[in-house]
């Protein structure tokens, strides 16, 4: 399993370069059949995007209807006007503002620890020579075959006995580090000319200050392509903070959406208000971003 | 015989005191405690240089866990430099019950635990509490106002373990516009199955093609409610006197009147009288608010919810008998608190002991009603000003406390108590459910999932008699 | 030297996989006390159980939801792909749009979907009662649980397969469609004998990752079905978190067991596949 035959990501080889964007076609032959394709193209791509898009419209459209509107049957598809009442039903009934800070201060220490402690193993890949480094690079990328569920309940009660249940510690503990990060990133440092590192030591450069003033800059493209992949995946995290989480001060934004549905209050304009409120940062990320998301999710997915 | 009489009289509280001491000694099976689990008296809380700190794990949260904040900061104030109680939110009850375990392993209770119903045996088997017997025999507590039907539940082999605080029971709810339309008396809804069958042929709605649009009835599969009719039937729920007078060592819900129940339930939806929920109580919830059923079942606790969402009148009725001449009674759900004497000083036994007394008042629990919905624990605390001003607002919900007080108290009442009580309640609703959802017929699905609580029960009554 | 800069990394992973694959298998031949330790040696009678028709059960639903999110995700995404392909003006603008349910989490989709097919007050069955068909009962029954949660999962990741598609069609050489057509290639036809197999790695990196995806899969039946009905949507993920964590039972021991099949068939599965991969990558 050499690490270049697991980099089928022909997006983003060497899991950083921006894929290139795909021009417009040019030429298109025009016959008598063609617009009768057309017609039929685009009456698929209808009929494709509408059952798309319906949740993503009616989230936003229930959240803003009034509560009744929601609970009559059939329920209304139009909102008939704009109505605040689900929203701050939704605020009230559990403390999303607060969520919201849990889930990104657990996603933004699990991405900047990630970073960190792939880096530094990657350098010692990359530059550090050592006996058994193929093995130890071999026992790393097994771990990437390891389920998270299937450690979940050992780790649920290491925790609980250190007494870190409920607290961003046992909510970031175990993902610390990701060999996943650490592949990519030794790929992309290994482009770094040898004889560069070598000239940088010679000039009595240290290991960390290498790392941090040279390469880590150079390899920006690589980490992004990973913090991005990494900052999603724990902000959608959802079983190990349902079992390691108890309080609502604790509770991170997907386990408050589960709270609200569980909660004494749930009926359905509650949990889209919720469910909107949730899903408008992830939205602009996925329309205003969408390239540096593909960069990195493609890059991510090698897993 | 089930309630206990209030004993007064030096003798009487030492001699029950230590006869206490030996009965949680003689259950405690898991937690091998070293504490005599007795309660200390009020003379343990002078002197004291400072305020003594006591820990309430609770299943509380938003509005229900705003009450009671406001009751723990009232009672912090009235007991200033002497107690001082903190309030901690663990999650719901399950979650509360798993936290509760792992404080157990690494010996860290909490002083008060907050456990639901279904946690009961549990907490006897685990040892780790004062029996609240102890508390009520040693001050010679008087325990009359407190509901009957509470205490019927929480006291097992004669001895009340734990403090009821935060409970309900299920009633029936009707849209009482939809009762008028179809020329139904909205004053007396139906009481029993055979009823709810006839209002819902009157009540279920069709339009110009044949589809329903508002069905007559529509309830969760919740194992709850199995409990309640088996109940009101006057059934038992597990043997051995519902687990009162010794272990249970099977569930009998595969008993006729659930087979009744459960054909009946698949009846309606097959003749589309009622629609089909599932296991979740919110769509149930969803079903009624809606409109779309005009009858559902549902604990006293969703009524202001109803009133709310709903844009008709919502009235309430008792939770209906299998069969008329079913004898009646009722069951409650809930938590109750529990005082862990395991690891803890007889100051903080105390101490804890002093808040729950003070939670069961008449002016606490009319608070607590009143900002809740659930029962008043002490009866008394129904005629409190916010507990008034709250029946003015919603009259329908003397049903609930009327229902307990016309309840039957004997051990049918009082509720199953076994250590795998949540998983039977599942087992219920799969067999519930499986007869909804298959050709598997009631009977044979209900024997099934009885069966299949079998070896849990025995598993678990095995590793509690090591 | 290079350990220090591999400590904190194996750290993370002794401390949260090595120790934990052990305690794992420790607590699966143990039975548990009431409090949730182990308390005794019970051999491999957990894995013994296993040999149940209920098991057998939750084994075929996995099974059953894995081919049900993995094949019409992935097929759903390339029509999608080549559909837009054909598309001259708003292309990107078609496949942001497409992309967006990517921007929902499992536990937000979930709740939507919810809403929608809620046995109380269904948006869904409200549209097909509109449209004078028959309702759907989404969630409850045995047959149709299990698809509607699939189709929930397909929806959450259609857009990510949509994106890692586009990004695959974006690298194809311009030259090789350019080539296609002068041999009079179009349509349909450009699509299924050019375009597919240039996509071969990107199609089959994306089976991959939508299986071990959907292996892992919890948070949509946790909040849709919660197995139900009668176990029907009980898949092996969630037979775990049943055993271990729901209705308070703490039943350490046998959840653990199961979670060591997980184990196993995910690393089948991703052995497997990491073996096609590598031929595939090098015939690309």
């Amino acid at each position: 399993m050499t690490a270049t035959s697991t980099t089928p990501v022909p997006a983003s080889p060497g899991g950083g370069t921006p894929a290139p964007e795909r021009p417009a076609r040019r030429r298109h032959r025009h016959g008598p059949g063609h617009v009768l394709g057309r017609v039929l193209l685009y009456s698929l791509l209808a009929v494709c995007l509408v059952p798309v898009l319906f949740p993503v419209y009616y989230v936003f459209a229930g959240a803003v209807m009034e509560p009744r509107e929601l609970s009559t049957f059939p329920p209304r598809l139009l909102p008939t006007g704009v109505d605040t009442g689900n929203i701050l039903g939704a605020l009230d009934a559990v403390p999303l503002a607060r969520m919201y800070t849990n889930s990104l201060v657990t996603a933004g220490i699990i991405t900047f620890c990630q970073l960190a402690s792939s880096a530094l193993a990657a350098y010692a890949f990359v530059f550090l020579r050592f006996r058994g480094s193929a093995v130890v690079f071999a026992l790393f990328l097994s771990t990437l075959m390891i389920p998270g569920e299937a450690t979940f309940i050992p780790n649920y009660l290491t925790l609980s006995e250190w007494g870190l249940s409920d607290s961003y510690a046992g909510l970031v503990l175990p993902f610390l580090a990701y060999a996943f990060g650490t592949f990519l990133l030794r790929q992309s440092f290994r482009q770094f000319p040898r004889e560069l590192y070598d000239a940088a030591r010679m000039d009595g450069m240290g290991h960390l200050r290498f790392l941090w003033t040279v390469l880590l800059p150079l390899s920006r493209p690589a980490l992004s392509a990973v913090g991005v992949y990494v900052f999603i995946t724990s902000w959608n995290m959802y079983f190990w903070p349902l079992i390691i989480t108890r309080s609502t001060e604790m509770q991170t934004l997907q386990i408050g959406l589960n709270s609200l549905k569980t909660g004494e209050a749930a009926n359905p304009g509650l949990l889209l208000a919720g469910a909107a409120l949730s899903v408008i940062p992830t939205l602009a990320l996925v329309v205003l971003g969408q390239r540096f998301i593909v960069r990195g999710l493609t890059a991510g997915a090698v897993k | 015989m089930r309630l206990s009489p209030q004993r007064r009289g030096v003798t009487a509280v030492a001699l029950l005191a230590s006869l206490g001491m030996v009965l949680s000694g003689c259950s405690g099976g898991g937690g091998g405690g070293t504490n005599d689990l007795t309660a200390p008296g009020a003379e343990v809380l002078e002197g004291l240089d400072e305020a003594v700190r006591v820990e309430f794990w609770h299943s509380m949260d938003a509005t229900n866990g705003q009450v009671l904040n406001g009751l723990i900061e009232d009672f912090n104030a009235q007991n200033e430099g002497r107690i001082e109680v903190t309030g901690s939110f663990q999650g719901d009850y399950d979650e509360a019950l798993a936290s509760h375990r792992a404080a157990i392993q690494q010996g860290e209770t909490a002083e008060i635990s907050q456990i639901y119903d279904l946690g009961t045996q549990f907490m006897i088997d685990s040892g780790q509490t004062v029996p609240a017997q102890s508390f009520v025999d040693a001050d010679g507590y008087d325990t009359g106002a407190i509901e009957p039907a509470l205490l019927n539940y929480f006291t097992v082999e004669e001895e009340l373990r734990s403090f009821p605080f935060n409970n309900s029971t299920p009633l029936m709810y009707i849209n009482r516009d939809a009762f008028e339309e179809a020329g139904l008396d909205p004053d007396s809804p139906p009481t029993d199955l055979a009823g709810i069958r006839e209002a819902a042929e009157a009540l279920t709605v069709r339009d110009d093609d044949g589809t329903v649009v508002q069905y007559g009835f529509g309830a969760a599969v919740y194992g709850w409610f199995v409990e309640q009719f088996m109940a009101r039937a006057g059934a038992p729920y597990c043997d051995s006197a519902n687990g009162r007078s010794g272990r249970a060592t099977e569930v009998l819900f595969d008993d006729p009147k659930v087979v009744e129940l459960v054909e009946w339930w698949g009846d309606m939806i097959d003749d589309e009288l009622a629609v089909q929920i599932g296991r979740n109580t919110d769509d149930g919830q969803a079903a009624f608010t809606s409109g779309r059923a005009a009858m559902t079942l549902e604990s006293t606790g969703a009524l202001g919810g109803f009133i709310e969402q709903s844009d008709f009148e919502v009235g309430a009725g008792y939770f209906p008998l299998v069969a008329a001449d079913d004898p009646g009674g009722s069951i409650i759900g809930g938590a109750s608190l529990w005082i862990n004497g395991e690891g803890h000083t007889d100051e903080e036994v105390r101490a804890s002991w002093e808040f729950v007394q003070y939670l069961l008042t008449p002016e606490a629990q009319s608070v607590w009603h009143a900002g809740t919905g659930y029962l008043a624990v002490n009866t008394e605390g129904y005629d409190g000003p916010e507990a008034s001003a709250r029946a003015e607002e919603f009259p329908q919900f003397a049903v609930a406390a009327n229902q307990l007080a016309d309840s039957e108290i004997d051990e049918n009442t009082a509720g199953c108590m076994m250590g795998v009580m949540s998983e039977a309640r599942v087992a219920a609703e799969e067999g519930w459910e499986t007869a909804l959802t298959s050709d598997t017929p009631a009977d044979e699905a209900m024997a099934n999932a009885a069966e299949g609580v079998r070896t849990p029960i025995t598993e678990y009554n095995e590793s509690v008699a090591e | 030297m290079a350990w220090a800069f591999l400590a904190p990394s194996m750290a993370v992973f002794a401390l949260f996989l090595a120790y934990p694959l052990g305690r794992t298998v420790y607590l699966s031949l143990h039975g548990n006390d009431i409090i949730g330790r182990p308390n005794r040696f019970v051999g491999l009678s957990h894995f013994a159980e296993m040999a149940s028709p209920e098991f057998a059960g939750v084994l075929l639903t996995t099974l059953l939801f894995t081919l049900g999110v993995v094949v019409p995700g992935v097929v759903g995404a390339l029509v999608v792909v080549l559909l837009l392909e054909g598309v001259v003006r708003g292309q990107r603008f078609l496949r942001g749009a497409f992309a967006l349910p990517f921007a929902f989490s499992v536990a937000s989709a979930s709740v939507i979907f919810s809403v929608f097919y809620s046995p109380g007050n269904s948006v869904l069955n409200g549209i097909l009662y509109r449209l004078g068909l028959a309702e759907v009962p989404w969630l409850t029954s045995q047959e149709m649980a299990l698809w509607s949660v699939c189709i929930t999962t397909v929806w959450m990741n259609l857009g990510y397969g949509v994106l890692v598609l586009a990004a695959g069609i974006g690298s194809i050489p311009r030259e090789v469609n350019e080539a296609a057509r002068i041999d009079g290639a179009t349509g349909v036809r450009l699509a299924w004998n050019v375009t597919v197999p240039m996509l071969g790695p990107q199609l089959f990196f994306l089976i991959v990752i939508s299986t071990i995806n959907a292996l892992q899969s919890f948070g949509q039946i946790h909040i849709l079905t919660r197995g139900g009905p009668v176990g029907s949507t009980s898949t092996l993920v969630y037979s775990v978190f049943e055993e271990a964590f729901a209705y308070g039972t703490s039943d350490f021991g046998r959840a653990s067991a199961q979670a060591l099949v997980l184990l196993v068939v995910v690393l089948v599965c991703t052995a497997v596949q990491f073996g096609v991969i590598e031929r595939k990558v090098h015939y690309a």
